[in-house]
């Protein structure tokens, strides 16, 4: 391996030998990634040795880069990263220093560089072939999102180095096993990368030769490679270390009685179809139905391979307009269901220590006497974990015992979950607990009148076909909102600010529609909070106006959980968030429009 | 309420326990008294009989919609008069008939589908299924008779008419045998007894925390439930830790020398008034066994007897927990040993099972 990048990294050297400073990079740079490998392979060296080089190396490249850029590469290199900014090329200076290329130079960069035209796969013109790949190949790498996987990497390397790192065994696995994790995705990137440029190298020098067999093997090769690649694409999306975990899936009715109850059931329906068709394993764990129909809240578990990795980009809330089969005044009712997901970890990572003492177990049973006076299958357990006040109930099991055991297993992932998000504030996104799911990070709308859409506000990815959705065609939307999550993360050096970004872009797009609509006749908004005698007196308001007029304002919206934005981030103002979305006026418009 | 009153002897000395080797008390003889007498054959619960029925997707769920109906009809009637199920609980027993019934699990969701011609494989017959659920519903036959299984704790147990099934309160007369052993190698490794057994229930779950260190002799007067009993005795393989034995409390240990010997005694004696027999849910009252569940006028008959016996036989040091109908006949029980049998008993707790609020009396007495 050091072997190849030293080789590798001369040729591009000499490419660049143009410039005397950037050589002097050169060569830094490929001792430093000598040594990550060297690391890698887990010899011992001078702890912090490496962080120090590559902080030198980091500065140094990034101010070379900036010069170089002008002198060297450019103005092609701007215009393909013309997002970049503020320093935003200082890793880059490193990885084209370093970049593997073919005998001419050819980088994967300077592929998609090249702009070649991508043809069919069918037409054999190694060119697009070769442009397609490159171009996967940084996909992955964004979505792997490659700069921080190599400083990760690197702080792991350090990690690993240290003499007492086996004083804490537990520490020291998870450490070796995160890197050996990361260094594997790593390592495959690379390995494809090189492939493809031998390849390159091949037909090229095939062609000097007139050899068409060789020609020709090469070129199919590419093709192969060009099918491989969409798949790696895909498996990218799925990078994150809790990604390959099962999980809870959690879906909790918004206010507004049986309509919102009806909904919840509808949403849960969907995610259990939804799940059985990618050939997960699905249990109710927990189930409590509505009064006349629907769900007040239910928690599934899902098995399967990526089951979390997918099913994350559903935490939030869902919103749903139709006529309601409930109302016999055949209005148009808005109602929000909130979903939430939690991974459930393996034994191997960090898990929360859960204290017998602390914990109050309850277990659900209609009154009257029990033992040898009842025979009953019901023997549903709550369990209360008394210091974080979260709970966990499961009653579909068939027996006491190992509804105790199930509902352990929840509390468990939802402590699990709590010590996450509270180890690592930026995945908030992804970990929320439905308890913290605002109840304005409205993610999705469906829509089955006046029109038939279901569109997502985070990515406007847009169906309008409600009824495949509902019955669990979901990957579309998880697909594009994991894309587009990973893609524009990317692009942000400060990992701080990418966070703020998304989540400012996530809020500009609540529609304030249904703040709106709350005040257009014979619209019925059940915006909600969550605790529940709020929403008793929600739904106590709701029906008084429901007799008095068709005109339905439930309280006050300003004393409502929906408007108020969560301060995810510190520094983060809430009045910097804009305050009404078009998607909103649409929605007015729309009602109006079927009003009249 | 239910309440269970556990007591230990707290004397100083404890006489060195040894485990009898004497043919006598040795359980693996069980040729010396046949478990179960051949005519009384325990029946096969659902879900371990072999499959072999069939029948289409379609006609599956053709009884599957029947059988919803049918139960969404119930309302909360039952619950309303007599505190039975609700149509959501019968619902939830739909499912569980479905995957005892049902060879391939992985085929359930696609009943949801129309007209699907896909065979499936069953372990009783279609009309068998109808005939089922009718008297789960029209009878109020306990669902547990139907699949003739319950699940308790993390065991299954076959049970059928006649025999007591075993309640989720009484998982917690093995929690407290839990907490008694795991500190204490002595009693681990001693002689367990388990009256009025049922399904064997208590005694598996003594016999699984011993570890096969030490033994449980569980007895019962019905013949049948004695029978059931083994059998699930043996399909856990405890055949060499649980003996089963026919007869009234301890009268069939009249062979063995006990006095001062037995490490533990376990019952779920039964403890309801006769008074209150007619007036209890209809699955219990008009399909399980009066002789499970009479406990006489006041319901304390068969408590006050295994009190009295108990002393005598129990090894100072030794463990005692007995299911109540709740905290009054718990109080009175307590009071009842510190009286009559003053000083020979310590530790009297009443622990509540967790669908109320803990609720716990600790009686120190004075040897």
């Amino acid at each position: 391996m050091s072997s190849f990048w030293l080789k590798r990294s001369r040729s591009s050297s000499s490419l660049l030998l143009q410039n005397p400073r950037t050589k002097t990079r050169t060569v830094e740079s490929s001792q430093f990634l000598n040594f990550i490998d060297s690391n890698q392979n887990h010899t011992v060296l001078p702890s912090g040795l490496s962080s120090f080089l590559f902080k030198a190396l980091k500065n140094s490249s990034g101010s070379d880069f900036n010069r170089s850029k002008t002198c060297f590469f450019g103005s092609q290199y701007q215009q393909f990263f013309p997002r970049n900014s503020k320093g935003g090329f200082s890793f880059f200076g490193t990885q084209a220093a370093t970049e593997p290329s073919t005998a001419d130079g050819l980088t994967v960069e300077g592929i998609v560089a090249n702009r070649w035209t991508i043809l069919d796969e069918s037409d054999s013109d190694w060119k697009s072939h070769a442009a397609a790949i490159a171009q996967s190949i940084q996909v992955i790498k964004r979505r792997l999102q490659w700069k921080k996987l190599m400083v990760r990497l690197n702080l792991l390397s350090v990690e690993l180095n240290k003499p007492d790192l086996w004083d804490d065994p537990v520490h020291a696995g998870r450490i070796s096993r995160e890197h050996g994790s990361l260094m594997g995705k790593m390592k495959e990137v690379k390995a494809f990368e090189q492939e493809l440029l031998e390849h390159i190298d091949m037909i090229k020098l095939a062609r000097e030769e007139n050899d068409t067999e060789l020609e020709s093997e090469s070129l199919e090769a590419l093709v192969t490679m060009r099918r491989i690649s969409n798949e790696k694409e895909l498996e990218a999306l799925l990078s994150g270390e809790q990604d390959p975990c099962p999980c809870y899936i959690e879906v909790q009715a918004g206010a507004g009685g049986t309509e919102s109850m009806d909904w919840a059931a509808m949403v849960m329906e969907m995610y259990k179809s939804w799940a059985q068709r990618r050939g997960y394993g699905v249990t109710v764990v927990d189930e409590m139905p509505g009064e006349m129909a629907g769900i007040k809240r239910a928690t599934i578990k899902v098995v399967g391979e990526y089951a979390f990795g997918y099913a994350k980009s559903e935490v939030g809330v869902h919103r749903l307009v139709r006529i309601s089969p409930f109302d016999s005044g055949k209005r148009r009712h808005t109602s929000f269901a909130a979903v939430a997901v939690i991974p459930i970890m393996g034994d191997g990572s960090t898990r929360v220590q859960i204290n017998e003492s602390d914990l109050r177990i309850e277990r659900y049973r209609a009154g009257g006497p029990g033992g040898q006076h009842a025979n009953t299958t019901e023997s549903a357990v709550r369990i209360v974990h008394i210091p974080t006040g979260v709970t966990a109930t499961c009653q579909n099991e068939r027996s006491q015992h190992q509804n105790k055991a199930s509902a352990m297993a929840v509390l468990q992932s939802r402590l699990d979950q709590l010590e996450m998000t509270r180890q690592a504030q930026m995945n908030a996104q992804h970990t929320q607990s439905l308890t913290e799911i605002s109840w304005g990070n409205q993610i999705r709308t469906y829509v089955l009148h006046p029109y038939r859409m279901v569109k997502d506000l985070r990515t406007n990815y847009e169906v309008s076909d409600p009824d495949s959705v509902l019955e669990g065609d979901l990957d579309g939307f998880i697909l594009s909102y994991l894309s587009a999550s990973l893609d524009k993360d990317e692009n942000i050096e400060d990992h701080q600010s990418a966070q703020s970004q998304s989540l400012i872009r996530e809020e500009e797009e609540i529609p304030e529609s249904f703040m709106a609509s709350t005040i257009t006749n014979s619209t019925i908004t059940t915006a909600t909070v969550l605790r529940e005698e709020e929403i008793q007196s929600l739904n106590n308001s709701s029906i008084q106006a429901d007799v008095s007029s068709n005109e339905v304002v439930e309280g006050n919206p300003r004393k409502w959980q929906p408007f108020r934005r969560r301060h995810i981030l510190d520094g983060y103002s809430t009045e910097a968030v804009a305050d009404v979305s078009s998607g909103g006026e649409d929605d007015i418009r729309d009602t109006n429009k079927f009003l009249e | 309420m239910k309440l269970s009153l556990i007591r230990t002897y707290s004397c100083n000395i404890f006489p060195i326990f040894h485990k009898p080797k004497t043919q006598s008390l040795s359980l693996c003889a069980r040729s010396r008294r046949p478990i179960c007498s051949s005519s009384l054959k325990p029946k096969i619960p659902l879900f371990l009989r072999p499959s072999n029925y069939s029948a289409t997707l379609s006609d599956l769920k053709k009884w599957h919609d029947w059988a919803k109906t049918l139960s969404s009809s119930i309302g909360s009637s039952f619950f309303d008069s007599d505190n039975g199920p609700d149509s959501s609980l019968l619902f939830r027993e739909l499912n569980w008939l479905i995957e005892d019934s049902l060879e391939d699990h992985s085929l359930i969701p696609q009943l949801g589908i129309q007209d699907n011609s896909t065979n499936v494989r069953l372990r009783v017959d279609i009309d068998e299924l109808y005939s089922l659920w009718k008297q789960r519903i029209e009878e109020r036959k306990p669902f547990q008779y139907i699949v003739g299984c319950e699940h308790w704790r993390d065991l299954v147990l076959s049970v059928e008419e006649g025999v007591f099934i075993p309640r989720p309160e009484t998982e917690l007369l093995i929690d407290s045998v839990s907490d008694v052993v795991s500190n204490n190698e002595e009693l681990r490794q001693g002689l367990w007894v388990d009256l009025g057994t049922g399904s064997g229930a208590i005694a598996i779950g003594i016999g699984r925390i011993l570890e096969s260190r030490g033994r449980v002799i569980a007895i019962d007067l019905n013949p049948l439930a004695a029978s059931v009993a083994a059998f699930n005795v043996q399909r856990y393989g405890l055949q060499d830790v649980i003996e089963v034995r026919q007869g009234s409390w301890f009268e069939p240990l009249k062979d063995i020398e006990i006095e001062e010997k037995l490490s533990g005694v376990i019952s779920n004696p039964p403890y309801i008034p006769s008074d209150d027999i007619p007036g209890l849910q209809a699955e219990v009252r008009t399909h399980e066994p009066r002789l499970a569940l009479d406990g006489g006028l006041d319901g304390m008959d068969d408590l006050r007897y295994l009190c009295n016996r108990t002393a005598s036989l129990l090894k100072p040091g030794g463990f005692f927990a007995f299911e109540t109908n709740g905290e009054k006949q718990c109080k009175f029980l307590v009071d009842y040993l510190e009286n009559d049998n003053a000083g020979s008993f310590c530790n009297l707790k009443i622990v509540s099972d967790f669908a109320y609020p803990v609720e716990v009396v600790t009686e120190q007495t004075i040897n």
